[in-house]
């Protein structure tokens, strides 16, 4: 058994870059008014490859960070995530969740519950919520379009980090290269 | 040992209850870590952005000495109209305040000028904000108005230690009395109109009903420096349409906004001189 378990910490800096780098593809993005969300995709690898628990600290830590930055109730990304997490872990023994294909299925799904989630809390604020439903399919079209291009990579980023800090990241046993 | 169907359910019970400890942190913790959390990722939207700053500047270093000198004509031009401008404003300045001073009135709002660059872009459709490269470390304060060449940007929301979070016109969030050019009557306006690859706009109401605006004859948005900190006469937009309400008492229209609000690169932070003006 390892001392220090590094495992939350690799999934939740994964997801840090993740987030940066879609921070910077909306600033190139906001001149066309059109936004990326991509919560789903934080969440699949924590959900399907790493143990729960450390899935779970990572994803909390993961929606405190979202949260920071978004003008939403602080927690509200945690609770998200923690919903879809809690739902993913207890599914996973019974899906073919090795290969991206299924990761990349469940990332969709997601992001697509964290979408209309996060919509119907803040749509309200809209002076016309019925145009702004409109924006908000272009944008959770494009979304998805984007986590289909780069969930295969996201998920191998991710396995070849736990690969470097040769852990298994549902065990936590030492791997030997 | 617990049963197989209670341990798979283990996560949601987990999730429960650590919900129901959130429930119960302080507000002070919480406005803590969320404090914590921002300024651990303020280095990367910060780098991010005087990267691209670095990028402008070596492309600019790529253009020839002969556009460089056309650029500089350019700029001397637009110098002598400023130094005109500047000899206006002065004269208008000293009126006003013979004026205040012959009326007894209370001064207007006087503010520092705050010019800042913007290091990150977030505009969806449930919110439209920027960050900006300037915080407490300028004296920027909550509440302070944003402004650019084409009237403005917003309102600072949140101030942290090195960057601040503005709120924009076009956020549905917005809201600020304002009044027709020309007029002196207060309407309301609120941004949140943003659609996909389109202009920005928002929307205005309680206008008078002897107020008229088409998409040929638009009808100028200013600031009132009503119950606000913005100073009036500042541009909000352009009132493209106007139709009467539901009770008939007033009129509800659409504002175009500025386009270039998508694109900017850089604005000024209105620092009331006064503080307890915000």
């Amino acid at each position: 058994m390892r001392r220090s378990d590094p495992r939350w910490l690799i999934v939740f800096l994964a997801n840090l870059l993740l987030w940066w780098l879609t921070g910077m593809a909306n600033d190139y993005l906001a001149t066309f008014s059109v936004h990326l969300y991509l919560g789903g995709l934080l969440v699949a690898y924590a959900s399907l490859q790493v143990d729960r628990q450390q899935g779970f600290v990572a994803l909390m830590l993961t929606g405190l960070m979202v949260d920071s930055v978004e003008p939403v109730p602080f927690g509200t990304s945690m609770l998200l995530f923690g919903v879809v997490h809690a739902t993913l872990v207890y599914g996973r023994q019974r899906l073919p969740r090795d290969g991206a294909i299924f990761g990349t299925i469940a990332a969709l799904f997601s992001n697509l519950f964290l979408f209309i989630a996060l919509s119907f809390l803040l749509v309200g604020a809209n002076p016309r919520p019925g145009e702004a439903w409109l924006r908000l399919f272009v944008d959770l079209l494009a979304s998805q379009v984007v986590i289909i291009v780069i969930t295969p990579w996201f998920l191998a980023l991710q396995s070849r980090a736990m690969e470097f800090a040769q852990i298994h990241p549902e065990t936590g046993r030492r791997l030997t290269l | 040992m617990f049963p197989k169907r209670f341990d798979q359910a283990r996560p949601f019970l987990t999730l429960g209850i650590v919900l129901l400890a959130w429930l119960f942190v302080p507000l002070a913790v919480k406005s803590f870590t969320r404090a914590t959390f921002f300024e651990i990722q303020a280095p990367l939207v910060v780098a991010d952005s005087y990267v691209q700053f670095l990028q402008t500047f070596w492309s600019n270093r790529m253009h020839s000495k002969d556009e460089l000198l056309q650029a500089g004509q350019q700029v001397a031009g637009l110098i002598a109209q400023y130094d005109y401008s500047t000899q206006q404003n002065q004269q208008l300045q000293a009126e006003i305040l013979r004026l205040e001073n012959l009326l007894n009135l209370p001064p207007m709002p006087a503010f520092r000028f705050e010019p800042a660059r913007v290091a990150r872009r977030d505009f969806s459709g449930w919110w439209q904000r920027m960050v900006i490269r300037k915080g407490e470390n300028y004296g920027i304060p909550v509440g302070a108005p944003v402004v650019f060449s084409g009237g403005v940007v917003g309102r600072v929301t949140e101030v942290h230690r090195y960057t601040a979070v503005v709120d924009l016109i076009t956020s549905p969030t917005f809201r600020l009395a304002a009044t027709a050019s020309g007029d002196n009557r207060p309407v309301s306006y609120q941004g949140g109109l943003n659609d996909s690859f389109k202009s920005p706009r928002g929307i205005v109401e309680f206008v008078p009903l002897d107020i008229y605006a088409t998409r040929t004859a638009t009808r100028r948005l200013v600031t009132s420096g009503l119950g606000g900190v913005f100073p009036p006469g500042l541009t909000i937009g352009d009132i493209t349409n106007l139709e009467s309400s539901a009770d008939g008492l007033f009129k509800l229209g659409e504002v175009q906004l500025d386009e270039r609000l998508g694109s900017l690169t850089e604005v000024t932070v209105l620092v009331p001189l006064n503080p307890e003006e915000l």
